[in-house]
């Protein structure tokens, strides 16, 4: 148990050390952050809960424009700061910046929380393909509504508040990898704590068989609606970082993207390995390093470069890192093997 | 507890990683000045990102040659860094960021499409880095108070804003009956605004005011609306692919509409790619080739698309001329500061009053050019179906005479 604590310890140092050690890389440590809480979020459904959730998009681009239009709208009329033509120019003064960011966030956490309560409610009688899909659509049609408000820019965009001028040039960096960083922090911890409780057992027996589950007197959708909302407060708060990381904010690209960050948690925690607390973590941090090199190595062809790695993933690792590394040293995995019986099993295959 | 060892002996790696990538700081070196971009090499704006690349290395190219840009007596030669954005303003901002903070770049150039400038405009200006955009159109871009950002076109709202006058003018100065439709991005919703503006003060009505999807590839169900409340005006925006959908369906539904104005013709190769069926159609240009603006490293239009026909293969929309012009204010502006102090530079392009083969080029405090007008020109097709843009308003540059109203399908 000691040596486990001396771990977290080491990594919290160097996590805090990180944007001081490797100034010119904040940002891109700021977005692995973010990534790695959105892997570990989508894991909860994902890998422990067998719900292969597409959605949990909705609740990070949600999260996104709360906590931006939360940030404006304290201070300044939003209507007027997103319209184009617009001929005033609003600028926040520190103190404005940081508590609306500060109530933002919290704004950007808590309302996806009620609205995936809602939404689970609604869907999460769904199951296999049947959930896939449907959350599939979540993501495209918050997308094309969030498109079409005026209030929030619609297809012009929302600019962020720009970060006030404090601190020198590397300020904003600093603050936004902290803070980033501070999430993933909580995030770890508060899934670390769930997963040591009843509540994990319980996603694994629905994962397993639901209706054995069931059978057994557990509340399924209780404890699915309870996941799912557990993602999505950290899947908003991912989001209202990120927004201000960004600096603009468009309805398809930036916050319901689908395409890009909605695919990349899934394959992020799959990469990791699903199922497992550090799988996404280094699952996303594999992948973040593996996309930022293609994009400098291969430009134009990083997508196909991509591409070739999610097939070499699925082929040859498809547990992931983490079930790829169990199996190879299971006994470092805490797991006792007898190697008598492993050849036995290993010559029934 | 094992399993320790292969988490710290990972991060041990990833930290390793991070710390042996290079970090090299490009600015002035040597006798290069290093400029970046982030483009749009892949996605959905890839076709006008290579129109804007090819049009900045045309430049670099030109100007290089003909003996670089004179810094304090010494010659420099310019050189781009240039990454994929993706056609996503989240990796445009990146980029960026990862240009100047990484890279050590110093000057940019813009991306291709308003809403990607959005997104690097607010990096550059926090880091005091000079941007020259050539693509990025939206008025919003210069009402945030940037004092770093100069762009060398004309606001997006001004696009089709004569489109509509003219088409007021040809009703007897009576209001006309406007169908329109845009993206949804922030370039053509600011084309949009152009529209009602120009609507309001013309008297004019909208009588649809339809918005078309990011992956635009259908919009027939304006058309159907089209079809039956017969407007005046039909007016489309989408980059490019809302300008192939346009005709493309037009012509398949036989819509007839008197007249047709859109954005993003020439980029598209309407008259190449659809020849006969793209005829008539009236198209929004921050260039074209017959104008008569001069310099002394590209001459003029006409010797700038004969230059670009043979280098890249095709005739250079304007996306490409703009960029190319953003590289002579650049070179303008190092030599008038005569130096490459950031702050020096900006102050020198903010005092621009050249002249370009593109155009005038002069900011105003928000940074867009305003010494530049929009021109109209109109797809027209001779007997043998052999299709050229040409200019028809303003009248300074008519090269011929606009034709209104569009024929029928059925009389065609």
């Amino acid at each position: 148990m000691n040596k486990n604590y001396i771990l977290y310890a080491l990594i919290l140092i160097f996590g805090l050390a990180a944007p001081f050690i490797f100034p010119a890389f904040k940002v891109q440590l700021s977005i692995l952050c973010v990534l790695i809480i959105l892997a570990i979020t989508w894991n909860i459904q994902g890998g422990e809960m067998g719900y292969n959730s597409f959605g949990n998009i909705l609740f990070y681009g949600l999260g996104m424009y709360l906590c931006a239009s939360v940030q404006v709208g304290m201070f300044f009329p939003l209507a007027e700061w997103t319209e184009s033509g617009g001929e005033k120019t609003f600028v926040h003064t520190p103190s404005q910046f940081f508590q609306g960011m500060a109530v933002g966030l919290v704004v950007a956490a808590v309302i996806p929380t009620i609205v995936a309560g809602l939404i689970g409610y609604a869907i999460l009688g769904l199951r296999g393909h049947y959930f896939a899909i449907c959350t599939l659509g979540l993501g495209v049609a918050a997308g094309e509504i969030s498109g079409g408000i005026e209030i929030i820019g619609a297809g012009q965009g929302f600019t962020t508040p720009p970060f006030p001028n404090v601190g020198g040039l590397e300020a904003r960096g600093e603050f936004f990898y902290l803070l980033s960083f501070t999430a993933l922090v909580l995030t770890f911890i508060a899934v670390r704590a769930v997963y040591s409780t009843r509540f994990k057992l319980i996603l694994n027996a629905i994962r397993d068989n639901e209706d054995k589950a069931e059978a057994m007197g557990i509340q399924t959708m209780k404890y699915k609606i309870i996941g799912w909302m557990i993602s999505a407060f950290f899947c908003g708060l991912a989001g209202g970082i990120m927004g201000g990381l960004v600096g603009y904010i468009d309805s398809t690209d930036v916050a319901f993207d689908g395409r890009e960050m909605g695919v990349f948690m899934v394959l992020m925690a799959i990469l990791g390995g699903k199922g497992t607390l550090w799988g996404p973590v280094i699952g996303a941090t594999v992948f973040h390093i593996f996309k930022e090199g293609f994009w400098t190595f291969f430009l134009g062809w990083q997508y196909v470069a991509l591409g070739v790695l999610i097939v070499v993933i699925v082929i040859y690792f498809p547990e992931g890192i983490m079930g790829w590394l169990r199996e190879k040293y299971p006994e470092r995995f805490g797991e006792v093997v007898d190697e008598a019986d492993r050849k036995a099993q290993v010559e029934l295959k | 507890m094992k399993i320790n060892k292969i988490i710290l002996s990972f991060i041990s790696a990833v930290a390793i990683l991070l710390s042996t990538s290079v970090v090299s700081f490009a600015k002035v070196v040597g006798d290069k000045i290093v400029l970046g971009a982030a483009i749009s090499l892949t996605g959905k704006y890839s076709s006008n990102g290579v129109h804007t690349q090819n049009g900045y290395n045309m430049a670099v190219d030109r100007i290089n040659s003909m003996g670089g840009v004179k810094v304090g007596g010494k010659t420099y030669k310019f050189e781009i860094i240039y990454y994929d954005d993706e056609s996503n303003p989240k990796r445009a901002a990146q980029l960026a960021e990862r240009l100047i903070s990484q890279d050590g770049v110093e000057f940019m150039l813009g991306p291709y499409s308003s809403g990607l400038t959005k997104a690097i405009a607010p990096v550059t200006e926090k880091y005091g880095v000079p941007m020259v955009e050539a693509n990025g159109a939206s008025r919003s871009l210069f009402t945030k108070g940037y004092k770093y950002l100069f762009a060398v076109l004309a606001p997006a709202n001004l696009y089709l804003d004569v489109a509509i006058r003219t088409a007021v003018e040809l009703n007897g100065g009576k209001g006309v009956r406007i169908a329109q439709a845009f993206e949804q991005d922030a370039f053509s919703q600011d084309v949009r605004l152009g529209i009602l503006d120009a609507a309001k003060e013309t008297g004019s009505e909208i009588i649809i005011d339809d918005k078309l999807p990011k992956e635009l590839n259908d919009m027939a169900a304006t058309l159907v609306k089209v079809k039956q409340m017969k407007p005046d005006v039909l007016v489309v925006s989408g980059h490019t692919k809302g300008a192939l959908t346009a005709i493309r369906q037009i012509a398949e539904m036989k819509v007839d509409v008197p007249m047709l104005a859109m954005t993003h013709c020439d980029a598209a190769k309407l008259s190449k790619q659809h020849g006969k069926n793209s005829q008539y159609a009236l198209c929004a240009s921050q260039w074209h080739k017959t104008l008569t603006y001069k310099d002394n490293f590209f001459k003029d239009g006409m010797t700038y698309a004969a230059d670009f026909q043979k280098e890249f293969g095709y005739d250079p929309p304007y996306q490409s001329a703009e960029s190319s012009a953003a590289l002579l204010v650049f070179k303008d502006a190092f030599e008038r500061a005569n130096s490459f102090d950031q702050k020096k530079v900006r102050d020198a392009l903010a005092a621009t009053n050249m002249q370009t083969f593109y155009g005038n080029i002069k900011f105003a405090p928000g940074g867009q050019n305003v010494d530049k007008p929009m021109v109209l020109f109109q797809v027209m097709c001779d007997g043998a179906g052999k299709c050229e843009n040409k200019v028809v308003a303003p009248l300074k540059w008519a090269s011929a005479k606009l034709i209104h109203p569009i024929p029928k399908w059925s009389e065609r």
